[in-house]
């Protein structure tokens, strides 16, 4: 299993990268985002995996950010709704295209002849809105649908889970648990904002102690602008024993959409990132609007 | 009251049928327009062109292409406004009102280059703050009250003919931005979203819903967002409850939503099974149980547009 060769060169501190954004890249080379196209063009978002690994990525993640049943049905009052308006097919189409994602970076993967040294993440993030910690679902409900997530991305040949763009311990802990229960390893990556802190307000020193006992395999900081990831890493370095990862976003937010900005070319990317390196990030990566050109400079800092 | 909208009315009161037009969402997506800020900033003509074609197909009424479209769309996708502020892109916060205001241009523009500027009324399109299918989410009266005037003022402004409550989920939001819309001085239509059981989509009867629309002032009640089929008891039910006009417009196909919440995307699947030959056998429906107002909701396109004017007849109008 391709975890393997992730887990030896974080036993032996080599730096290990992670790839960068996959739904801002796809909109970046103008294509539309709507349905994560991987029904529509897969062949063209494993191109963006192949040029990931192609960059240097040690670890490529699914295109499947808030691809889930709930994110669905959120669209109906209820299922009678649902079964009266909607498209015959809402109540299979979040596991399939979940599934269709790992298959894809899989394909990606072997395509780009890295088999066995490049493992697939799947990306999973928070089962409702990531920026948006007043709406997660009771910890029994949110188990049972991790239960049905994780599964659907074990049974696709996932290595890893990798849960980002987390805003509370309680999400994080109860995804852990599930992911842990599978055999499946697993990475959790926290919103920090300007403080530090947790979007539900909670500290990063409460996220280990709860994830640690667990078997988190590594706790991460992601999609938040560079200064909020180093205010994280503070937080975050000294009272980790896992470990510690950051990928950050570069741009901002333009609901639907990402807007690209030039405030961090590769150059200065690579030297935020080489900061974290100095503060104890061992795996280093990019989120929204970081380009396979962000991680080919990232690889140089292995 | 404006000239256009006398019109409008007189039609109305005589019992003559008035035409909506169609959906501007689901036919821009179908028609390829990549969704985002409602395609007002970066597809206007693409916008105007469509408008266009509903008037030249005999739309009486065209509709500003703003369903959904409100600043919480864009602030429930953050933690907050501070964090809007902080990671999203320049200008997000007052958006809102800039787009709001090219809708009304777009529409007033496609109209006058149809050569209708006498003949073609504009209705400024408000809807449920938040997502349209879930009642549940309906806000506070005060959000409610603030949110709906602040946005009927800049229609009113820009020189829509009247305001049209679009999916309207819960009589108290209904009520709330009927109220809104007559503070701002405009005649107001209200149209409710049926559920699967023929009432609003929060349950609330319809014929109660309808009595107290008329109460607050309402000019017209109409049912929509639901599939044609469920229109004609929704119909009926409407006009056992008030004497005000009465109107239907039907989904076509099935909703098919995107995985992330963001704006409402206006994806419908499956409309080929209602070409418009098979829409206006239902609208004919309503019409004979007494529907005034017939028009297209999601799904259908100027192609339907066009077959309901042959419904319709030219009934007298200019």
């Amino acid at each position: 299993m391709s975890y393997e060769a992730i887990r030896g060169a974080l036993a032996a501190r080599r730096t290990v990268v992670l790839d960068g954004g996959i739904g801002t890249e796809i909109l970046r080379r103008n294509v539309t985002w709507a349905d994560h196209q991987l029904a529509s063009k897969p062949e063209f978002v494993r191109g963006i995996h192949e040029d990931y690994i192609r960059a240097g990525a040690d670890v490529i993640s699914t295109n499947s950010f808030q691809l889930c049943r709930r994110a669905l049905y959120n669209h109906f009052r209820d299922e009678a709704h649902r079964r009266h308006i909607g498209a015959r097919d809402l109540d299979q189409r979040a596991d399939r295209l979940l599934a269709a994602s790992v298959r894809l970076a899989i394909d990606g993967r072997d395509r780009a002849g890295a088999t066995g040294r490049v493992a697939v993440a799947a990306s999973v993030t928070t089962l409702e809105w990531c920026f948006r910690p007043d709406l997660a679902p009771n910890p029994s409900q949110a188990r049972e649908e991790y239960r049905e997530i994780f599964g659907v991305v074990k049974d696709a040949g996932a290595d890893l889970v990798l849960l980002e763009t987390v805003n509370s311990v309680g999400e994080a802990a109860v995804a852990t648990e599930v992911a842990r229960g599978l055999g499946l390893p697993c990475w959790v990556a926290f919103v920090p904002d300007e403080g530090g802190r947790l979007f539900s307000g909670e500290t990063l020193a409460q996220a280990v102690a709860a994830l640690e006992p667990l078997g988190v395999d590594a706790i991460l900081l992601n999609c938040a602008p560079p200064d909020d990831i180093t205010a994280g890493m503070k937080e975050l370095a000294p009272r980790a024993r896992v470990p510690i990862g950051t990928y950050a976003h570069i741009g901002r937010f333009n609901p639907p959409e990402w807007m690209f900005t030039d405030e961090y070319p590769p150059d200065k990317y690579r030297e935020e990132s080489a900061r974290w390196k100095a503060m104890g990030a061992a795996i280093l990566g990019g989120c929204c609007g970081t380009t396979p050109d962000h991680i080919a400079a990232l690889a140089s800092l292995r | 009251m404006g000239t256009m909208y006398e019109i409008l009315a007189t039609r109305l009161r005589e019992g003559r049928g008035v035409l909506l037009d169609g959906p501007m969402g689901s036919e821009l997506v179908r028609r390829g327009i990549r969704w985002r800020k409602h395609g007002l900033l970066t597809d206007a003509p693409a916008v105007q062109q469509l408008h266009e074609e509903y008037a030249r197909a005999g739309a009486d009424v065209l509709r500003t292409n703003t369903f959904q479209l409100n600043p919480r769309v864009y602030l429930n996708v953050f933690r907050n406004v501070q964090h809007m502020r902080h990671i999203g892109a320049p200008g997000l916060e007052d958006l809102v009102p800039h787009l709001y205001r090219s809708s009304v241009q777009l529409a007033r523009q496609a109209r006058a280059k149809a050569g209708k500027e006498s003949s073609v009324a504009i209705a400024g399109v408000l809807s449920p703050l938040e997502h349209c299918f879930r009642p549940d989410l309906v806000p506070g009266e005060e959000g409610l009250r603030r949110e709906h005037e602040a946005l009927a003022r800049i229609l009113k402004e820009e020189g829509a003919d009247f305001l049209l409550l679009e999916s309207m989920n819960t009589i108290r939001e209904a009520r709330a931005a009927l109220a809104a819309g007559r503070a701002a001085g405009l005649p107001v239509w209200v149209s409710f979203v049926l559920g699967p059981e023929g009432d609003l989509l929060g349950r609330e009867l319809l014929g109660e819903a309808a009595k107290e629309m008329e109460r607050g002032g309402a000019e017209a009640i109409l049912v929509n967002c639901a599939p044609p089929e469920d229109l004609s008891l929704a119909v009926d039910r409407l006009k056992k409850a008030t004497s005000l006009p009465v109107g239907a417009f039907a989904m076509a196909g099935r909703f098919s939503p995107p995985s992330w919440k963001f704006d409402f995307f206006p994806q419908f699947v499956e409309t080929d099974e209602w070409p418009p030959a098979r829409y206006v056998e239902q609208a004919k429906r309503w019409r004979e149980r007494g529907a005034t107002i017939v028009g297209g909701c999601c799904g259908t396109g100027p192609g339907h547009t066009a077959a309901l004017r042959r419904l319709l007849g030219n009934g007298g109008r200019g």
